[in-house]
Formats: structure tokens, C-alpha cells, sequence
């Protein structure tokens, strides 16, 4: 006797498909905030300023993409976030390796991370402007500054979370030192590495909008300020989407696949 | 037997031999950076502007507080007592965000949890809202609000309310059905099957969520008092660092740090630790 036996079938009703399936209530949604926008910005004073229409939004990218500062916005920011966190990682990873090679030099330097780590880079900024001014520079330490310790720590706690027996089987079968990390650590820590990666590049993206909104550095961030300052709602809200998509689209399409794999090909170490 | 050997192993005795040697070894470079920092003034590698001397930021405590008469003057807010009007003006803020978006986020997302409706329309709406970092909102909450208190209040809210909104969703989610059902079998009403069984136990993925949320919230708020503010920490240091008031710059950033790391390690974590060990069945950390 099966469950099957006893359940009657019950066969679901085209509504009932469509209406439970994620991409239509995606769409529904989709079309439901494009109306109440367009309701809102109808009815209130003044919508120029406050909340522009769906269309004059739309029709402000495209005298945007016409004058060609747009698309090059747009490329100074990733540019700054693709450098910004690929130098980022590459301090990171090799910091928290070590601090997870040697208990000794963990313990020095954890107490000095975690301090540094709630400086926020955003409050550090007015003391990088002083010293660097309003320049690219400025932008770029902030972003290294806030990726740097996700990473790092992550790294740290993947190191230390490969099991001692793997390591002492590996010493046993007479590896080296170098081949202890090249061999069991490493591969050990990669599910930590790609999880701090996502989040480092997370942090890193908000740093560039808030590094080039502050400094005035041409990109998105700076896309939106200067369209507070020149009254411009319809370019703050187009940035601000623009920001949105790249990220979810970033993260659902390169960095939550890299991360998910990374874990299926490496995590073997049980936790 | 010297004095001091006799002390060191008291002292070890008391406060434990690891204990102590992580606690030295971790003093270790924050004494070498602060070293480095007086050296810094002596030989003056730095121009002062660019790193000022420690007896500077020191004092600039007591020049920012100069024009205050009394400790009773400067709970009221006083307009002399600039430093602690900065600091309660922003932990003010972080309490009235709490209170608003605390109780709004943990409706929704219980709302969302329970029902999948709700959840897939507000889930799309999260994701792009978390997407749209907290910065990124800051001009156009100025547009909105102008420039002053509702603006930082209306960022701290909106980075607060989606991170909890998403935990506590993703908490009540977890809770086995087994346990919801065993209530309404023994006649508990929806409001009961909320306060006995969903509340208790999406409880430790809510406090996990409000730590996340209070780091998030506290930068975003440092962030909104820079560009959209007229008071609170974030405004003092981009101010002084607009007049090269370097030390006063130096003193903001460190309050900031501590003021957060001190409610993080003595409410939040105390607080997180305590929820899981009470209520914590189901919900395994993500």
C-alpha cells in the first residue's frame, strides 16, 4: 500500500499554475510598481522634482546614452570595482593565510582587524581625502580598505577549519610544508575563499559608489549626487537602478554560481 | 622565588594562561602603532595636518566641549557642547530607527514567512531594495526630505528593515511544520501559532539578523549624516575635514569604532549568544 494509493490526484487549475509560478508574479510585480509609480508621480506636485514619471526617467537615459556619459560612467565605475577588488582579494587571501598558518601571529593581529574593521572605509574617508585628496586614489584605498577584512577573515576561519587529521596524514606520507598548504589547506579553505570573495566584493561595490559620490570621481555614485545637486530626480532614480540591476546581476549570474561550485568541487571538508 | 615571577603566576592563575597570552599578544600592535604614531609627532615624518599628535585629538575632546557649562547642559543639548550633541544626536537616531524599524521588520517578515503569497511579491522587492545599497539612496532621500534628520532616518530605516524583513523571513521559514501543526491541533488560534511557535522560533535568525542590521545600519547612518546631515559623528568629521581639522577628524572616526564595537560586543553578541542557547532548535546559522 502506497501514499500514492490513498492521496486522490488533484490535478491543478491553469490560475492556480500561473499564479503560484515565480515568473509571473515576477512580471505582475513588475508592472504593479511601474503603475503605482506612474500613479504617484501623476498625483503628486511637482513631479519633475520629487518623483519623475516611469517614461520621463527612460527618456532621460536616453539623452544620457545620446551625450555618451552614460556607457562611460558606467565603465569607470566597474573598472574601479573589477581593480578594487581583484587587488583587494590578492592582499587578502595570502593575510589570512598566514594568520591561519600561525596561531601565534593570529592572535597578535586579530584584536587589531577587528578594531579596524569596525572603522567602517566610509568613515575613514574624510581622513584619506586630507591625506590623498579628491582623487582616484582616494576612491581606490577606500575600496581596498573594505574588502581587504571580509576576505582575510574568512580565509582565516576556512584555514582553521581543515581537520588536523588531514594535515597529519599528509605529514605522515612525508609532504613538505609547502605541499601541506599547496595540497590540504588551500583546497581546504576554498569554500571560506569564495564565500569571502562574494562578500568582499559586495562591500567593495558600495564603497565605489560611496568612494566616487564623496571624492566626485566620474562613475554611478557620482551620477546620482551630481543629479541631487543639479535638481535632476530622473537621473538619480535611473543611476539607482542601474546600481541595483549590475549588482543583481553580478551576483546571481558570476558570483553566487563561482560560489556554489566552488563549494561542490572543494567542500569535502566536513564542518 | 622573585616578586615578580610570584605575581605572574598569580595573575595567570586568576585570568587563565591562554586568556592572557591572546591579550598580550593582541596589545602588541596596537602599542607598536601607537609608538609609531608618537614617534610621528617627535620626528615629524608626517606633516600634523596630515597625522596629528595624539595630546592633540586628546584635547580636542575638551575644545569641542569647551563651551559647555555643565553635564546637565549637555544631556539637554546644549549649543556649546559640540561633541556630545554629535554623539547623542546619532545614537538618537539609531534608537528611533530601532524602534520603528525593528517592530516593522519583524512583521513583515514574519507576514512573509507564513504566507507565500506576500513573500513573492516583497521577496523581489528586498533583493533590488539590499541591492540598491544604503548609499546609493542617500540623494534621493535629500530630494525628498531635504537635508537634516529624516533623511539619516529614512536611510537607517531602509537598510535596517530589509535585513531583518529577510532574516525573520528566513527564520520562520525554517521552523518545522510538525511544531505548527501540533498548536492548531490542540486548537490554537493563528495569533497563537505566531507568539508560541513562529516568534520563539525564528528568534535566533531575528537577533542574528539585527546584528547584521546594526553594523549595516551604523555605517549607512555615518554615510547619510556625511552628504544628507546637519548633526550627529558622520557630519562632525566630513566638517572638520572640509576646515583640515585633522585631530578632530581622527577623534570622530575613533568614537564611531567604539561606540559600535562596544554595543556590538557587550548588547548584540551577550544578546545573540542568550537567544540561541534559549531558543535555539532550529534555526542553523547560513
Amino acid at each position: 500500500m502506497t501514499t500514492a494509493d490513498a492521496a486522490p490526484v488533484r490535478r491543478k487549475s491553469l490560475r492556480r499554475t500561473l499564479s503560484d509560478s515565480r515568473a509571473v508574479q515576477l512580471i505582475i510585480l513588475t508592472i504593479g510598481v511601474f503603475i503605482l509609480w506612474g500613479i504617484i508621480s501623476s498625483i503628486i506636485e511637482r513631479p519633475d522634482r520629487y518623483l519623475p514619471s516611469p517614461l520621463t526617467t527612460l527618456i532621460s537615459s536616453a539623452d544620457l546614452l545620446e551625450k555618451g556619459v552614460l556607457v562611460s560612467f558606467y565603465s569607470d565605475t566597474l573598472t574601479r570595482l573589477v581593480i578594487g577588488s581583484i587587488v583587494g582579494l590578492l592582499m587578502g587571501i595570502p593575510f589570512g593565510l598566514i594568520l591561519g598558518l600561525n596561531r601565534t601571529i593570529a592572535d597578535m593581529f586579530y584584536p587589531l582587524m577587528n578594531f579596524f574593521q569596525s572603522v567602517s572605509g566610509i568613515a575613514i574617508f574624510p581622513i584619506i581625502v586630507i591625506w590623498f585628496g579628491n582623487s582616484n586614489t582616494t576612491v581606490m584605498i577606500v575600496i581596498l580598505y573594505t574588502s581587504f577584512f571580509p576576505i582575510a577573515f574568512n580565509v582565516l576561519s576556512g584555514v582553521r577549519a581543515v581537520p588536523m587529521r588531514y594535515i597529519s596524514a599528509a605529514r605522515t606520507l612525508g609532504a613538505t610544508r609547502f605541499q601541506i598548504i599547496r595540497d590540504v589547506l588551500l583546497p581546504g579553505a576554498m569554500p571560506s575563499v569564495a564565500i569571502g570573495s562574494r562578500l568582499s566584493i559586495g562591500f567593495a561595490w558600495r564603497a565605489v559608489i560611496a568612494g566616487e559620490m564623496l571624492a566626485g570621481q566620474a562613475g554611478l555614485g557620482n551620477m546620482i549626487f551630481a543629479g541631487q545637486e543639479l535638481d535632476n530626480t530622473a537621473q538619480i532614480i535611473l543611476g539607482m537602478a542601474l546600481i541595483g540591476f549590475t549588482w543583481i546581476l553580478l551576483d546571481h549570474f558570476l558570483l553566487r554560481p563561482l560560489e556554489s561550485d566552488t563549494i561542490e568541487r572543494w567542500g569535502l571538508v566536513t564542518r | 622565588m622573585t616578586a615578580l615571577t610570584e605575581f605572574s603566576i598569580a595573575v595567570q592563575k586568576r585570568f587563565g594562561r591562554q586568556r592572557l597570552r591572546k591579550f598580550i599578544l593582541g596589545l602588541i600592535p596596537f602599542i607598536v602603532l601607537i609608538a609609531l604614531w608618537e614617534m610621528n609627532t617627535a620626528f615629524v615624518w608626517f606633516d600634523p595636518v596630515e597625522i596629528p599628535p595624539i595630546t592633540d585629538v586628546w584635547e580636542a575632546i575638551f575644545w569641542l566641549q569647551s563651551d559647555c557649562p555643565s553635564f546637565m547642559a549637555a544631556v539637554d543639548g546644549h549649543n556649546g557642547c559640540q561633541l556630545s550633541n554629535n554623539v547623542l544626536s546619532s545614537i538618537g537616531r539609531v534608537m528611533l530607527a530601532t524602534v520603528v524599524g525593528v517592530p516593522l521588520g519583524i512583521g513583515f517578515g514574519i507576514l512573509a514567512g507564513m504566507n507565500r503569497t506576500v513573500s513573492a511579491y516583497l521577496e523581489p522587492i528586498g533583493v533590488f531594495m539590499n541591492s540598491v545599497s544604503g548609499i546609493a539612496w542617500i540623494p534621493l532621500a535629500v530630494v525628498w526630505f531635504g537635508v537634516g534628520w529624516e533623511t539619516t532616518l529614512f536611510i537607517m530605516l531602509n537598510t535596517i528593515f530589509w535585513l531583518l524583513f529577510f532574516n525573520t523571513m528566513m527564520g520562520v521559514r525554517a521552523v518545522p511544520r510538525v511544531l505548527v501543526q501540533g498548536v492548531q491541533t490542540l486548537g490554537g488560534s493563528h495569533l497563537d501559532t505566531i507568539r508560541q511557535v513562529y516568534l520563539p522560533g525564528a528568534m535566533p535568525s531575528i537577533i542574528t539578523g539585527g546584528r547584521m542590521a546594526m553594523g549595516f545600519g551604523w555605517r549607512a547612518l555615518i554615510a547619510a549624516e556625511m552628504i544628507g546631515g546637519d548633526s550627529g559623528l558622520g557630519f562632525m568629521i566630513f566638517v572638520s575635514a572640509s576646515e583640515f581639522k585633522t585631530e578632530e577628524v581622527f577623534l570622530g572616526v575613533i568614537l564611531i569604532s567604539i561606540i559600535f564595537l562596544a554595543t556590538d560586543r557587550y548588547l548584540l553578541v551577550p544578546l545573540e549568544k542568550w537567544t540561541i542557547e534559549r531558543w535555539g532548535l532550529v534555526w542553523k546559522p547560513t
